[in-house]
């Protein structure tokens, strides 16, 4: 978005612009200046690619800066930086934690967030006993009790997002889960556990060696079943994982070629997991009993990988230009070398966190600490965490908010207590489940979150969600505010940082005032901050 | 401050069919439209629909060489019985499944295209899905094909529902950054909730939040998009559910979400509202292992589904004007694998589908006895060629400019 401004041409289509560079940030000045030169309005409205810049309703803009040096100013509010990264890597934060965080400098913050291991969770933790969810048993049991399994995994999931004191620690296992993929129901709803498993690996590695995170995902059985390496035999090499593992968790297309993945795929053969027991269901049980019994097999099955000597092939394999009798843990350890991993990696948490299309410079700053610190994430992250591209008016509300983010910046933001026991059907329709990643290639993300469907299924789950049965929910964050004014500056300050343009503040407020019942004005002004533009983005 | 409302001050004339202002850049396109050399015929009202097969669907099982001995060989398992395939025409016969397509094929319905791919091919699922979406293996065109095929549909008189997809986001390629594609997969849950019943624009939370977003100036981050998205939604749930009042399906749709979704494309066109292109996908073609029963699975939705909503068609008069095609990222190997499946291929088929077809198969058939790159399908047939056939011959547009470069139209539809 550097570059000069194309001229403007009248045959739009043809242009050479990307949607990001269109809709996003300067450039969709840039794409408004063209359009208005093709109409012919230019004079009229003064448009031209030097004279606007991305405006963030709300926060002024530097009247002498240029579009590019507005985007690379930094956002100057203290509280404004804290729940930006608050929002980035900890799901969002409360009023007491933005204020806690505004005192503090970005080494300071950053390492809060990152040395997690010694803040005490156990208040989650006493919350997800007292929950008791159903993370084991498939079915609902004979007496049809037991609540359904993939709903209290996600219960369970969205439950540590919104109330773990080590949010970083959640956030990055759903970067892993997002990145290193499988699909609940592709490896069938009665192994649904080993998701679980799954998930508890990638908090085991949260900010880990990628080395070990990419040998341990390798052998996790959920991952083995759904990517066909239990299947892969010396006669038959299964090619699936050794090709995703290249291309979407770790190099990049473009880095190996197909005798690359074919020989890995060798590598890999003789790879398995533990059977489930072999009891057999009693003679003569009904159906249910026999199903029910078969469930409660599969509660207790706790796969572990294992090698299976006579499926292995023990030849000599080439791999990127190494040759060796290689096994599927030797193929990782190759790759782990490769320059195209560590920008690959680099990348992808960049933009997990910061925004996509790093320049080269600032890829080149990460991939430095990469090497340097031998592939730690953690040393990753605290680099684009602390970094001036995280803190810049570019980053500033420059990716779109996922469904997830958004439903546990909801809680968090609002400090609701919720049970989670009514966020599925309504969370629907904006498209994302956890432990269902649409294909292995994870959730697109970006603008492809924003659709007229996903806009409804937005709205709407704000309006579901903050209702029950036909009541407004307590809202305690906004309990206190007396006047509308106040109660809509409140819902702003916490859930957009209170950057919105004063038509907005004022359209939402002269709303809200009309509405007499207390609780009902609270849910209100929720709904009406958390279905707004600014909220849709992170 | 220069908000949107701003920019179209300058008299393009707008529909505002819900209660925000149409974005400027469509009228830019529509302006454009009409002051480049070329103009969409308007008199031209027919409609594409696109059915994406994802997963790489086994171009060999669905039209199956079921006597060809190289065929008979290669898949001991997974090889469709002779005495099972549904004939058509040179030795190639219909996956059994696809009972309903035959019988189209019967009535000169159907045409089939074999051996379509591209030079080079690319093996991996997203890669070669977003060459067949960007219409370009060299990926130097912008947006999707029917992105920029919409363009030029595009009039003054913005239709909501030109382009139409059933799912949740608007499918690659029909990307560009011009024209909003309504995606829509549950009608009930098509529209803005109040204590989650659907209600009028007009309602008054609903009309503030809608404010909200015509006043987001669009130079703030993802202005363009955050609006026309929400203009789009707005002014095509409005229109959709006027439409369900009066659609009734002819037939029963089977009870898949395939055949769901092609019913609310058929409750689109049946009512007339602009649907130039629309877009459905079928999922689960990845048959790595356990190829019979799953493609077996596979095919009968997708002969369901595509059955059914052409008998709706004719039975709304509407067949005429409808042609479905659809297509897939790659074919499969040759040789099943030993876990009952195939791995990722190379040339695939596709089907083309409507009164418009002229009856056929199409594109040379590949050799199964000169496979390429370790054991599969060469392209005989390039998917441009299919791209040009229904760019030019249905939808009316020149395809030159939209592709990159001339390719000559296939005969399943009149020149």
């Amino acid at each position: 978005m550097d570059e000069p401004l194309p001229e403007p041409r009248p045959g739009l289509f043809q242009r050479k612009t990307t949607r990001r560079a269109l809709l996003g940030g300067a450039a969709a000045v840039a794409a408004g200046g063209t359009a208005v030169a093709v109409l012919g309005l230019a004079a009229e409205t003064g448009a031209d690619s030097g004279s606007h810049k991305a405006i963030i309703p709300g926060i002024s803009a530097d009247p002498t800066a240029t579009a590019a040096e507005e985007l690379a100013r930094p956002i100057e509010d203290p509280r404004t930086r804290a729940a930006h990264l608050l929002r980035r890597a900890a799901w969002g934060g409360t009023k007491a934690q933005i204020d806690e965080f505004a005192a503090l400098s970005r080494e300071e913050a950053a390492d809060r967030l990152l040395n997690f291991e010694a803040i005490d969770n156990s208040a989650l933790n006493a919350r997800v006993t007292a929950a008791n969810f159903n993370l084991t048993t498939p079915g609902r049991g004979l007496d049809k009790k037991r609540p359904p399994q993939t709903r209290d995994m996600q219960r369970w999931w969205l439950t540590r997002m919104s109330y773990s004191a080590r949010p970083l620690e959640e956030r990055m296992t759903y970067i892993w889960h997002g990145l290193l993929t499988t699909q609940l129901s592709q490896i069938g709803v009665q192994r649904a556990k080993l998701m679980v498993t799954q998930n508890e690996l990638f908090r085991a590695h949260a900010l880990a060696k990628y080395d070990d995170l990419l040998q341990a995902v390798s052998k996790d059985p959920a991952m083995m079943i759904y990517l066909n390496t239990i299947e892969s035999t010396k006669a038959h090499p299964n090619e699936n994982y050794p090709r995703e593992v290249m291309e979407l968790f770790s190099m990049g297309e473009g880095n190996y070629t197909e005798e690359d993945i074919r020989e890995s795929a060798r590598a890999f053969t003789g790879w398995r997991i533990t059977p489930p027991g072999r009891e057999k269901p009693p003679e003569g049980i009904s159906e249910a009993e026999r199903r029910e019994f078969l469930d409660q097999l599969y509660g207790a099955y706790d796969p572990k990988w294992r090698f299976s000597a006579a499926d292995h092939d023990n030849g000599q394999k080439t791999f990127l230009g190494k040759t060796g009798n290689f096994d599927g843990a030797d193929i990782v350890a190759i790759i782990m070398e490769q320059p195209a991993t560590a920008r690959f990696i680099c990348r992808r948490l960049f933009k997990e966190f910061a925004y996509a299309d790093p320049t080269d410079e600032t890829l080149g700053k990460l991939v430095d600490v990469w090497n340097s610190s031998q592939h730690d994430t953690k040393a990753v992250v605290r680099a684009i965490l602390t970094g001036d591209e995280f803190y810049s008016m570019r980053a500033y509300r420059g990716r779109v908010r996922s469904p997830i983010e958004f439903i546990a910046g909801t809680v968090r933001g609002l400090e609701l207590e919720t049970d989670f026991l009514q966020f599925e059907q309504p969370a629907q329709a904006m498209d994302q489940r956890l432990f269902e990643p649409p294909n292995v290639a994870g959730w697109p993300g970006g603008e492809a979150w924003l659709s007229s469907g996903t806009f409804f299924g937005r709205v709407n789950f704000a309006d579901a969600f903050l209702r029950k049965g036909n009541k407004p929910i307590p809202v305690p964050a906004l309990a206190a505010y007396t006047s509308p004014d106040d109660l809509v500056q409140g819902a702003l300050d916490r859930l957009v940082d209170g950057n919105v343009s004063d038509e907005a503040r004022a359209a939402i407020t002269s709303h809200v005032a009309a509405v007499s019942n207390p609780q009902e004005r609270a849910v209100t002004a929720a709904y009406l901050v958390l279905s707004s533009p600014e909220f849709q983005l992170l | 401050m220069i908000s949107r409302r701003d920019f179209v001050k300058g008299g393009v004339a707008l529909v505002s069919i819900g209660t925000t202002a149409q974005s400027l850049l469509k009228g830019a396109v529509a302006f454009a439209a009409q002051n480049s050399a070329y103009v969409a015929d308007p008199n031209n009202k027919r409609t594409l629909i696109i059915v994406q097969l994802a997963g790489g669907n086994d171009g060999i099982n669905t039209l199956v060489p079921a006597s060809d001995p190289v065929y008979r060989s290669s898949r001991k398992t997974i090889g469709l019985p002779e005495d099972q395939v549904l004939p058509l025409a040179e030795g190639f016969s219909l996956h059994p499944a696809l009972t309903g397509l035959k019988g189209l094929w019967d009535d000169g319905k159907l045409a089939v295209v074999r051996g379509v791919g591209y030079p080079n091919q690319n093996y991996s699922h997203f890669k070669s899905s977003a060459i067949w979406q960007a219409g370009d293996p060299e990926m130097n065109l912008d947006n999707g094909w029917l992105g920029r095929t919409l363009e030029q549909l595009e009039s003054q008189q913005h239709d909501p529902f030109l382009g139409f997809n059933v799912g949740n986001s608007t499918p690659d390629e029909m990307r560009t950054p011009k024209i909003a594609i309504p995606s829509v997969t549950d009608e009930a849950d098509y529209g803005v909730k109040v204590a989650g019943k659907l209600v009028p624009t007009t309602e008054a939370r609903t009309a503030t939040m809608l404010k909200l977003y015509e006043q987001y100036p669009s130079n703030s981050p993802y202005g363009v998009l955050l609006e026309t998205t929400a203009d789009s939604a707005v002014s095509s749930s409005k229109m959709l559910q006027d439409a369900a009042k009066t659609y009734k399906p002819a037939v029963e749709y089977p009870q898949t979400s395939f055949a769901a979704g092609l019913s609310l494309l058929a409750e689109a066109i049946t009512s007339d509202l602009g649907v130039r292109v629309g877009h459905a996908t079928l999922g689960g073609f990845d048959t790595h292992n356990n190829e019979l029963a799953e493609h077996q699975e596979r095919m009968e939705t997708l002969d369901g589904g595509l059955t059914a909503f052409y008998q709706d068609l004719q039975a709304h008069g509407k067949a005429d004007d409808v042609v479905v095609l659809t297509w897939s990222e790659f074919g499969r190997r040759v040789a099943e694998n030993a876990n009952g499946g195939t791995d990722h291929g190379a040339a695939s088929v596709c089907f083309a589908l409507g009164n418009g077809v002229q009856k056929g198969l199409y594109g040379d058939a590949p050799d199964l006895a000169a496979l390429i790159d370790n054991g599969n399908v060469p392209y005989t047939t390039d998917f441009r060629r299919v791209y040009a056939t229904v760019i030019e011959r249905w939808l009316g547009v020149p395809s030159e400019a939209l592709l990159g470069q001339r390719w000559d139209p296939l005969g399943f539809l009149a020149a």
